[in-house]
C-alpha cells in the first residue's frame, strides 16, 4: 500500500518536489509582515506591494517548472568501477525546448533514492542546445550499482525555492571490490609459491626474445645501444619470460553477519592478488564460494575475475555448510599451480578475527594479515 | 555585461528607487537626500568603472570597523531624533534607514550585505506606500518591480559563484570580460524584462483580487487637508482671494449623462451667509441637523426651499469625489435633494448648506441629486412679496452704510418694476460696469464696499457678491450671499469637471417670492483666467489629471465593497457582468479612446497640431525606446569589440598558420573550408596534424561560434604554431 501510495504521489506531482532556500525565508516571512500590515491598515499600496511579493513567488513556481520541463538526458558510464576509485562518466543535457532556455540547473545522480555524489552545475541551455558533462563517479561499495535516474534541480529564477525533478534513466554497472598495494610479506611469499614453466613468450626474463624499434612510453632502460649505434634508430630489446605460473586464488564465501566487514576485506585482498598475479603474467583460475572460473590470463580474464569478486555474496553458515561452503566439495586441482586461499571465517571458533586469513598451499603466511 | 557587475547595478537601481519613493513621499531633510542620492551616485559610478571613483573604492576612507561605529552613532541618532527633533517614530524612522542605505551602499561586499539592502529598500517602498496616495507611486512602484526581477534573478545566478568566497566590488570591474563567470546574454536580458512584465500583470491580477477584509470606515488619512477658506461660519471680505490662486485640485464632479453642461459653468454650492455687519459674513442659521436616510442608503433633505407645489427645476445628478479639505461641507450643484455616499450621517443647515459631522481626512466620493430653481411667471408681474419678520430679519439686513449705497440702488432699479427684473438690472449693472482684478485689497479699508462701489471699481466674485446682496437688500428684495466653486474646466478625456482651489467663488441667491432662492452672479468674467495661448499642454494635463483619477479609484480607493459589487455582478449573469466589465475597461481606457476621439475631433476644426505634437515625441520616444531595447546598439558595441580583439588575435595565428603550411607545400584553396584543411593538412602531413587541428578548433570556435577565448586557449595556439613551425618538413 505505501508504495501505491507513493507510486500515485510520484505520478500526482510527476516526481516534482520544493524546498525553501533560505533567501526564500526571508522573502517569506517579509511577504507576511507586510500581509499583516496591509490588512491591519487597510492601505492599498500595502496590498499592491503584497500582490507584488506573492505574484514573485507564484512566477518562481512557474518558471522554476518551465526551466525543468523537456529536458533530456544521455548518461555514458564506463564498464565497470571499483571502489572508491573515481571512474569518468559523462552526461549529455539536452534542452528540447524550443523557445525558452534553462537556467541554474544542478544535477545529481540518483541511487536507490539517494543523491550520489556531488552535483553538476549549468548556469544556461539554450533552446534546443546540448551539453556535455564529465564528472568522477566513485562507488563506495562493491557490487551492483544501480543508478535510478538523474534528479534535475533549479534554482531559478528568483533563488527563493529549490524545485526538483527526476528525470528517470535506469543504469547498471559493476562495482568492482577495491584495489589496494599489497603487503612485501605477501608478495614474497606469493612469487615463491609454485614451481616454474620456462615458455617462450615475452616476459620479464633476461633471455632476448626481440628486438624492435623505440616506442612512446618503453622503458629508456631497454634501450639495446649497439643496435641502436648500428642502425640510428632507437632500438629496444625484448626479453623472454622466465617461467610462466599457475594460480587459483579461493575466497570462501561461508560466513556469519559479524565477519561481514571481514568477508569485504577478504573480496578485497583477492582482488588485490589477483592484480598482482595477472601483472605478472600468471595463469589464474578464481573460485568463489561454490563457482570457479577456468585458468586464464590476460585483461579481459582478469576483468573477468574481477566481475566474480564484485558479485559474490557472503552466505550465513548453516548446519553441516561449514565445511561444504568454506571448500570446495572437490578438493580443487590447482593443475600444478598455486593455491591461494583468502578466508574471512575459519568456523565457530573465529569469533573476532582481526584480519582475513590468507593460505598459499595449505600454509598460512606470516605477517599477512596486514596483507593491504 | 558580467552577472556580478550586472546584480550591482540592479541593487543600486533598486536602492535607488525605493529612495526616490521616500523622497517623494516623506519628504527628506534636503541634507539626507543630498547624502543619499551623492552615495547613490558614487556606487553606481563605482560599478560603472570610473578611475577616479574606483580609486576612491580601493581605498576607502573608513575601514569595517568605522562602518560599524557609524551604524551605532547612526541608531544613537536615531533615538534623538525621535525624542527631541522630530519627535515622532515614522521620521526619525526613515532617517535612519536612509543613513543605514548610505552606510551599505558604500559595503556591498558579500552577498548578506546585497540581502540587507535589499530589506532597506523594501522596507523604504513600503514606507513610502503609507505616506502616500499619489499617482507618482505607479511608476515608482513599477521601477522598483522591475528592478527586483532583475536583482533578484541576478542574485540567483551569482549564487552559486559567490558561495564559495566573497567578491571584492572592484575586482570584476579590473578583471577582463571573458574572465567572468557569466554574462547577461539577449536570452537572458528579454526573459528578466518578460518575467517583469510576467509580474508586474500578475501582481495587478493578484491585487484585484486579494480580499480587503479591513473593515475601515474611511480610508487612512495621509498628510494633511488642504487648506481652503471661505466655508466657516464667518468669512472676511477678501477671504476668498488668497486661495484664488491656487491650482490644487479639490474635486472632480461627474455628471450623469457624462456630457458638459450647457453653459459651460457649473455651480458647486457651499455655505450660504445671511448677515452682514461691513466687514465680515456671517451665517446665523448656523444650526445644524442630522439628515434622515432613506432605504437605498441616501440622505434626503426634507422641507421645500421652493414654495411651489411640484419641483419644476431640471435634475443635476453628479458624482462628486472630493478632495480632503479642511471644511466638513459637502458641495453640489444647488440645490441638493438627495445625497449618497459612505458616511456615517449627513446634516444639513436652514440655508440648505450640507455638511459632515467632521472634515474627512481622504478622499471621498458621493453622489449628489439637485435640482436648479426656474423663475416661475409669477414672479414677473410687480406685486411685491410678503415676508414674515423672520425671514427679513435675516435676508434683509444690512449694516450701517452710506446713503450713495441706498441711492445707487435706488438709481439702478428705479425702472424696473418686478424683484426679478430688479435684481437682473443690479447684476447687469455689476458685470458690466466694473473690472474684474483679484488684486483688489479692500478688506484692510474701514469701508470696503463704498470704496469697491464708488472708488476702485475693481474686485473680484467676493466684492461683486456682497456688493449686489447689499445692493439687493436695500431696495426690500431678499438676497444672501454663497460661497462655493465654480466649475468651468471640463476635462474631455474623462468626461468631468476639474475643480481647483482657484475655482473658490461666491454669488448670490436672491428670493422671489413664487419661485424661492434663485442663484444670480455678478461676476465679470476674469480676463486673468484666459485660457493659455499653448493648449497642448493642458490637454495633457486634463489628460494626465484623468489617469490620476483612475488611479485613485481603482487603486487608492479599491476596496471590499468594489469586489462584492464585482462578485455580484459575476453571480447576476455573465452578460451583464460583461457589460460591466466593458464599462469598467471602457472607463480605464476612456483617457485614451477620448484622446483619439479628440484628435478627429481637433482635426475638424483645424487645432490639430499642439496635440500632434504631443502624441508625436510620445510616438517617437516610445518608437526610439523599442529600437533600443531591440537592437541594443551599446550591447553590439561592447560584443563587437570583445570579439574583435578575440578575432584578430587567432585569426592573426591562423593566417600565419595557413601561410606556412603553404610554404611547406599544403596551400589552401579559397574554396577549402577550414575542417577541410584540417584533413589535408594530415594526409599530408601527420606530424603537424595536432597543432593545425587545435589551431583551427580555437579559430572556428571564435570566429564562427562566437564564443571568446580566454587568455590561456590564446597562448595555448600560439604554442602550438611555434611547434609547427619548429616542425621539420613533411
Amino acid at each position: 500500500m505505501p508504495l501505491q501510495y507513493s507510486s500515485f504521489t510520484q505520478r500526482l506531482f510527476r516526481g516534482r518536489s520544493t524546498r525553501i532556500t533560505s533567501e526564500g525565508v526571508q522573502f517569506l516571512l517579509f511577504t507576511l509582515a507586510i500581509g499583516i500590515a496591509a490588512i491591519n491598515t487597510g492601505n492599498n499600496l500595502f496590498y499592491l506591494l503584497l500582490a507584488m511579493m506573492l505574484s514573485l513567488i507564484l512566477i518562481s513556481g512557474i518558471v522554476a517548472e518551465h526551466s525543468l520541463r523537456r529536458l533530456e538526458f544521455h548518461r555514458h558510464l564506463p564498464d565497470h568501477l571499483t571502489v572508491n576509485e573515481p571512474a569518468n562518466a559523462t552526461l549529455v543535457v539536452k534542452n528540447g525546448k524550443s523557445r525558452f532556455p534553462s537556467f541554474s540547473l544542478r544535477l545529481f545522480d540518483i541511487s536507490e533514492g539517494r543523491e550520489l555524489g556531488q552535483s553538476l552545475e549549468i548556469r544556461q541551455l539554450l533552446p534546443g542546445a546540448s551539453r556535455l558533462l564529465s564528472y568522477p563517479l566513485v562507488a563506495s561499495r562493491r557490487g551492483r550499482l544501480q543508478l535510478d535516474g538523474i534528479r534535475v534541480g533549479t534554482e531559478f529564477p528568483f533563488g527563493l525555492f529549490m524545485k526538483r525533478a527526476l528525470y528517470p534513466i535506469d543504469e547498471t554497472v559493476i562495482v568492482c571490490p577495491e584495489l589496494k598495494p599489497i603487503n612485501e610479506r605477501l608478495l614474497q611469499g606469493l612469487l615463491t609459491a609454485g614451481p616454474e614453466q620456462i615458455v617462450n613468450r615475452r616476459g620479464h626474463g633476461n633471455d632476448l626474445y626481440n628486438l624492435r624499434l623505440y616506442q612512446a612510453g618503453d622503458d629508456s632502460r631497454k634501450i639495446h645501444w649497439p643496435t641502436t649505434a648500428r642502425t640510428s634508430q632507437l632500438t629496444v630489446r625484448e626479453t623472454e619470460a622466465e617461467d610462466q605460473r599457475r594460480a587459483v586464488v579461493s575466497v570462501p564465501t561461508v560466513a556469519p553477519v559479524s565477519h561481514d566487514a571481514l568477508f569485504e576485506q577478504a573480496v578485497s585482498i583477492a582482488a588485490s592478488i589477483i592484480r598482482v598475479l595477472a601483472q605478472r603474467g600468471y595463469i589464474l583460475q578464481l573460485v568463489v564460494g561454490s563457482s570457479h572460473s577456468v585458468f586464464g590470463q590476460g585483461d579481459r580474464h582478469f576483468l573477468e575475475l574481477l566481475r566474480m569478486l564484485a558479485l559474490c555474496e557472503r552466505h550465513p553458515p548453516h548446519a553441516g555448510s561449514i565445511l561444504s561452503g568454506n571448500q570446495p566439495r572437490e578438493p580443487l586441482d590447482a593443475q600444478g599451480g598455486t593455491m591461494i586461499v583468502v578466508q574471512s571465517w575459519l568456523g565457530p571458533d573465529d569469533i573476532e578475527p582481526m584480519h582475513p586469513t590468507i593460505l598459499i598451499d595449505g600454509a598460512v603466511i606470516a605477517g599477512a594479515s596486514h596483507a593491504v | 555585461m558580467p552577472f556580478d557587475q550586472a546584480l550591482r547595478f540592479a541593487s543600486i537601481w533598486l536602492a535607488a528607487t525605493s529612495f526616490i519613493g521616500l523622497t517623494l513621499g516623506a519628504g527628506l531633510p534636503g541634507w539626507l537626500a543630498a547624502l543619499t542620492g551623492a552615495a547613490l551616485i558614487v556606487a553606481f559610478l563605482r560599478n560603472g568603472g570610473s578611475k577616479s571613483v574606483e580609486q576612491f573604492a580601493m581605498a576607502p576612507p573608513i575601514s569595517t570597523a568605522g562602518w560599524n561605529l557609524l551604524v551605532i552613532a547612526g541608531f544613537l541618532g536615531f533615538w534623538i531624533d525621535m525624542l527631541w527633533v522630530s519627535d515622532e517614530l515614522l521620521p526619525a524612522g526613515i532617517h535612519f534607514l536612509m543613513v543605514l542605505m548610505i552606510v551599505k551602499l558604500f559595503n556591498l561586499k558579500i552577498r548578506r550585505d546585497y540581502l540587507h539592502l535589499y530589506a532597506i529598500s523594501l522596507v523604504a517602498i513600503l514606507t513610502s506606500g503609507s505616506l502616500t496616495t499619489d499617482l507618482w507611486y505607479l511608476p515608482i512602484f513599477s521601477l522598483y518591480l522591475f528592478a527586483g526581477v532583475w536583482t533578484l534573478l541576478l542574485f540567483q545566478l551569482t549564487k552559486h559563484t559567490e558561495e564559495t568566497g566573497t567578491l571584492t566590488p572592484s575586482a570584476p570591474m579590473r578583471a577582463p570580460l571573458h574572465q567572468s563567470a557569466g554574462h547577461v546574454t539577449p536570452q537572458l536580458f528579454w526573459l528578466a524584462n518578460g518575467l517583469a512584465l510576467l509580474t508586474f500583470s500578475l501582481t495587478l491580477a493578484i491585487f484585484f483580487a486579494i480580499p480587503r477584509v479591513s473593515a475601515g470606515f474611511y480610508q487612512k488619512g495621509f498628510g494633511e487637508n488642504i487648506r481652503t477658506s471661505g466655508f466657516s461660519e464667518t468669512v472676511n471680505l477678501g477671504e476668498i482671494g488668497p486661495i484664488k490662486r491656487d491650482p490644487s485640485v479639490v474635486m472632480r464632479v461627474e455628471l450623469s449623462d457624462g456630457a458638459r453642461r450647457e453653459a459651460g459653468r457649473l455651480y458647486l454650492r457651499g455655505v450660504a451667509f445671511d448677515q452682514y455687519d461691513g466687514k465680515t459674513w456671517t451665517n446665523r442659521m448656523n444650526y445644524r441637523r442630522t439628515v434622515s436616510e432613506d432605504g437605498t442608503g441616501s440622505f434626503v433633505l426634507r422641507g421645500s426651499r421652493s414654495p411651489a407645489q411640484t419641483p419644476l427645476g431640471e435634475t443635476i445628478r453628479q458624482n462628486i469625489i472630493l478632495e480632503p479639505l479642511d471644511t466638513p461641507v459637502l458641495f453640489a450643484a444647488p440645490f441638493i435633494e438627495t445625497v449618497s455616499g459612505k458616511f456615517p450621517s449627513v446634516q444639513s443647515d436652514p440655508t440648505g448648506a450640507v455638511y459632515l459631522p467632521f472634515p474627512s481626512s481622504s478622499r471621498i466620493e458621493y453622489s449628489v441629486l439637485s435640482r436648479s430653481t426656474p423663475v416661475l411667471p409669477a414672479d414677473l408681474s410687480p406685486e411685491p412679496g410678503r415676508y414674515p419678520e423672520s425671514f427679513t430679519r435675516h435676508f434683509l439686513q444690512t449694516p450701517v452704510q452710506s446713503e450713495r449705497i441706498t441711492v445707487l440702488a435706488k438709481d439702478i432699479t428705479q425702472t424696473q418694476r418686478t424683484a426679478y427684473e430688479k435684481a437682473n438690472a443690479i447684476q447687469s449693472f455689476l458685470i458690466h460696469n466694473f473690472r474684474y482684478s483679484l488684486d483688489a485689497p479692500l478688506a484692510e479699508l474701514d469701508h470696503p464696499l463704498e470704496e469697491f462701489l464708488f472708488s476702485r471699481k475693481t474686485g473680484y466674485c467676493e466684492h461683486y457678491a456682497t456688493a449686489m446682496v447689499m445692493l439687493l437688500r436695500t431696495v426690500g428684495i431678499p438676497a444672501r450671499l454663497v460661497t462655493g466653486f465654480l466649475a468651468t474646466e471640463w476635462n474631455e478625456y474623462g468626461n468631468y469637471y476639474v475643480v481647483r482651489q482657484q475655482d473658490a467663488h461666491a454669488w448670490v441667491e436672491v428670493h422671489l417670492p413664487y419661485s424661492g432662492w434663485i442663484t444670480m452672479d455678478p461676476t465679470p468674467p476674469s480676463i486673468e483666467n484666459a485660457p493659455d495661448v499653448y493648449p497642448a499642454w493642458h490637454a495633457l494635463g486634463r489628460i494626465m489629471d484623468t489617469v490620476r483619477l483612475q488611479w485613485s479609484r481603482f487603486f487608492v480607493q479599491y476596496s471590499a465593497a468594489d469586489q462584492l459589487a464585482v462578485v455580484r455582478e459575476l453571480k447576476a449573469g455573465s452578460t451583464s457582468a460583461r457589460n460591466k466589465a466593458f464599462d469598467s475597461m471602457s472607463a480605464l481606457f476612456s483617457p485614451v479612446l477620448a484622446m483619439f476621439g479628440g484628435i478627429t475631433k481637433y482635426a475638424a476644426t483645424g487645432t490639430i497640431r499642439p496635440l500632434v505634437e504631443v502624441l508625436a515625441i510620445l510616438l517617437i520616444g516610445i518608437a526610439l525606446l523599442l529600437w533600443l531595447g531591440i537592437k541594443r546598439p551599446w550591447v553590439k558595441g561592447m560584443v563587437g569589440k570583445r570579439m574583435t580583439r578575440n578575432e584578430e588575435v587567432i585569426a592573426q595565428l591562423y593566417g600565419r598558420m595557413v601561410q606556412h603550411l603553404a610554404g611547406e607545400g599544403i596551400p589552401k584553396r579559397t574554396t577549402t573550408g577550414p575542417l577541410e584543411f584540417v584533413h589535408l593538412a594530415q594526409a599530408k602531413w601527420n606530424d603537424a596534424n595536432s597543432a593545425v587541428a587545435s589551431i583551427t578548433e580555437l579559430y572556428c570556435r571564435t570566429r564562427f561560434g562566437h564564443i571568446p577565448l580566454t587568455q590561456e586557449e590564446l597562448s595555448l595556439a600560439e604554442d602550438h604554431l611555434r611547434h609547427l613551425m619548429a616542425l621539420d618538413k613533411p
